[in-house]
């Protein structure tokens, strides 16, 4: 390769380096300008974040999830508002690299290193875009005690044969005392479960209250 | 009683086996009963002039219909006075009262007096062969379990608008009322009143022409200036039970009771709440019970803090075809205050919503929806001509309701049209938080080429309280 050719490829890579890094600084000013708009005092402030956020997309989900962790109950609140508001911009149609992009960030916000409150929210927004590659990641949450009814609810949503079989196997796997609730999605999946009545119209609560005598 | 009366034939108390669909075997009691009530009866066999068993005005004990009240507080305490006044004037009994706040149980029971009893799970209401029918009042993510759980059991329902939370849930209501043939009447009132039958006579008989464009307007929906953070729920109330289908969440006093409207998974805001009222009396009188819009285009403000999530304004516009016309939900919209100041203030007419008909001759206003309708003088005046259009007038909705159980006939608020209404709204709140138009298909009612849409259809509900 000639000299002159090294230069142009060398000048080509470092133009797309610098594109890459400048496209990579504007996604970031974006994460930070719309962190910093939800949680402004200002209503106008807040509602003009909200109303941006769900072009900011995928690099914003991660840094979201951590505001909804915050101390601040209200802070929280804004943080879930501007991440349901990228879901929903995400599921649109035409939009599928978007869509798997956040649903990819979701899909890494299952881990145990994340609070069940988030992880919980989390559940519910792939309920909405979540594909087969979230489906592991989910059904791996049937047997966590505070997220196995989230989970469950959101594999019966998600459409699929990935979906289908984790709730099949989790059936296999569960405990006795969350079989009937597996047993429910597969019924509403279409899927006879002998053996496994349906509890739904069994009374269990009693009232202390007493009738007029 | 305008009817005549059912007879109290224990074999017509099992589940599946209501009146209704019995065919050929009438008893000698049912032969008497039909031969006394004329030619009318041939058809419905249950049928007994009121005064054949008992005194005047008052029926025998045999023909009342024994009810329970599930949920109530609000609306559900409402029912409860009003079926207390219908006990006392011999219409009724009550059997059963339920609630998951154990301080609205204890005045429920209060009210109701002896020889009526306190549950908190309504399933032991449902268990119960005695009760004939239930009064459902709970908040509206309850509606569609609580109707398909009393169908199944064989009850028949008066259950609250909106009818339901998602279209999945309403087409199990209507799947459930057919399969078990329970009367159902839903809680849109508005129909049953005097001016709203007024209204539709003069619309059905073409006094305002063809009519393509239906505008409403109602008042914004409350922000929740004072959030608190989560806490334990009070003692009295079942914080399970009270959630029931919907996923797990802390308590939070911010949802109830009452303000469950302006949470987005339960009452939807206004245009669930109110808008089940007032599209419901749009849909009724351009006769699109049994259709939907093609597409549903909704705008609005959402709010940015608290946790009420449901528009604070909203424009949502539902195109028809066939005939074609436009239904526009505007919050708040321009309100049109009632033309009759005076009379307004008397008796306290609320014309902060309403909606205008507009027609390609004229347009004709049409105030409130729900326990108060009232129009304008040319409609309220108008009578029908010889010839015109007939349209049903109610006796009023909880008698219309009484007479569906009675004869079998559709309710003036059946589930199908509550449904139907009650798609509007969720659609609307669905293209609103989507962010974007969408597409419905009114004969299968589903909506078109929008993946994450088609999922919002449905809910999945929390174990054990699913459809």
């Amino acid at each position: 390769m000639s000299i002159s050719n090294l230069k142009e490829m060398s000048l080509a890579a470092g133009a797309v380096a610098v594109t890459a890094g400048t496209a990579g600084a504007a996604k970031k000013k974006a994460v930070d300008e719309l962190i910093a708009n939800i949680k402004d005092k200002s209503d106008k402030v807040r509602a003009d974040g909200l109303l941006n956020a769900g072009g900011v997309g995928a690099p914003a989900v991660k840094p979201l999830a951590k505001v909804m962790d915050d101390d601040d109950f209200e802070v929280g609140r804004a943080g879930k508002r501007a991440l349901w508001k990228i879901v929903r911009h995400a599921g649109r149609s035409r939009a599928r690299d978007e869509r798997r992009a956040v649903a990819a960030e979701l899909t890494g916000l299952l881990g145990d290193d994340q609070p069940t409150s988030v992880r919980r929210e989390v559940l519910w927004m792939l309920s909405e875009i979540g594909q087969r590659r979230s489906v592991e990641a989910i059904a791996s949450l049937l047997s966590n005690k505070e997220l196995r009814e989230d989970a469950r609810m959101v594999l019966q949503r998600i459409p699929g044969r990935q979906s289908l079989a984790a709730l099949k196997d989790g059936l296999k796997s569960a405990p006795k005392d969350f079989k009937l609730n597996i047993a429910q999605s597969l019924r509403q999946r279409g899927v006879e479960v002998p053996g496994l009545a349906c509890v739904k119209l069994v009374p269990t609560k009693k009232t202390n209250v007493k009738p007029v005598k | 009683m305008l009817f005549g009366t059912l007879l109290n034939v224990p074999e017509l108390k099992q589940k599946g086996d209501r009146t209704m669909k019995r065919t050929n075997q009438l008893n000698r009691r049912e032969f008497l009963a039909g031969a006394a009530a004329g030619a009318a009866a041939v058809s419905f066999p249950y049928l007994v002039p009121s005064g054949a068993l008992a005194a005047q005005g008052r029926g025998g004990a045999n023909e009342r219909l024994t009810m329970a009240h599930i949920g109530v507080g609000g609306m559900g305490g409402y029912h409860l006075h009003d079926m207390v006044k219908r006990r006392d004037r011999g219409e009724v009994n009550i059997a059963a009262v339920c609630d998951a706040d154990e301080n609205r149980l204890v005045g429920a029971v209060k009210t109701a007096g002896k020889g009526v009893q306190p549950y908190r799970d309504y399933r032991y209401i449902l268990e119960r062969k005695d009760i004939d029918a239930v009064v459902i009042a709970t908040p509206d993510h309850w509606h569609a379990v609580q109707m398909v759980h009393a169908a199944e059991c064989g009850k028949h329902i008066y259950v609250e608008k909106p009818a339901c939370c998602t279209i999945d849930e309403g087409k199990a209501m209507v799947a459930a009322a057919k399969k078990n043939k329970v009367s159902v009447q839903v809680g849109s009132q508005g129909r049953s009143q005097p001016e709203a039958y007024s209204a539709h006579a003069y619309i059905a008989n073409g006094m305002l022409g063809t009519v393509r464009k239906v505008t409403c307007w109602h008042y914004a929906s409350p922000v929740d200036n004072n959030p608190v953070p989560d806490s334990d729920p009070p003692a009295e109330l079942d914080w399970d039970l009270w959630l029931g289908p919907m996923r797990w969440r802390p308590y939070n006093k911010r949802y109830c009771h009452g303000v469950f409207r302006w949470i987005m998974e339960s009452g939807g805001g206004q245009i669930r709440d109110r808008g089940a009222h007032v599209m419901s009396n749009a849909i009724y009188f351009m006769d699109a019970d049994n259709t939907g819009p093609v597409t549903v285009e909704a705008t609005g403000i959402l709010p940015t803090k608290g946790l009420w999530d449901t528009a604070i304004d909203m424009k949502v516009v539902y195109t028809f075809k066939d005939p074609d016309w436009q239904l526009i939900w505007n919050q708040p919209g321009e309100k049109i205050p009632y033309f009759d100041q005076e009379k307004r203030k008397r008796l306290g007419i609320r014309d902060s919503y309403g909606a205008v008909y507009h027609g390609d001759k004229d347009k004709l206003v049409v105030w409130v929806g729900d326990d108060q309708v009232f129009t304008e003088l040319k409609a309220v005046n108008y009578k029908i001509p010889a010839g015109g259009k007939q349209v049903y007038k109610s006796p009023g909705h909880k008698e219309d309701w009484f007479q569906g159980i009675k004869t079998g006939k559709k309710t003036i608020m059946n589930i199908e049209a509550a449904v139907a209404t009650a798609n509007l709204c969720n659609l609307g709140n669905m293209s609103l938080i989507l962010g974007r138009k969408l597409r419905w298909d009114p004969v299968k009612q589903e909506i078109i080429g929008d993946e994450q849409a088609r999922r919002m259809m449905g809910r999945p509900q929390r174990h054990p309280y699913h459809l």
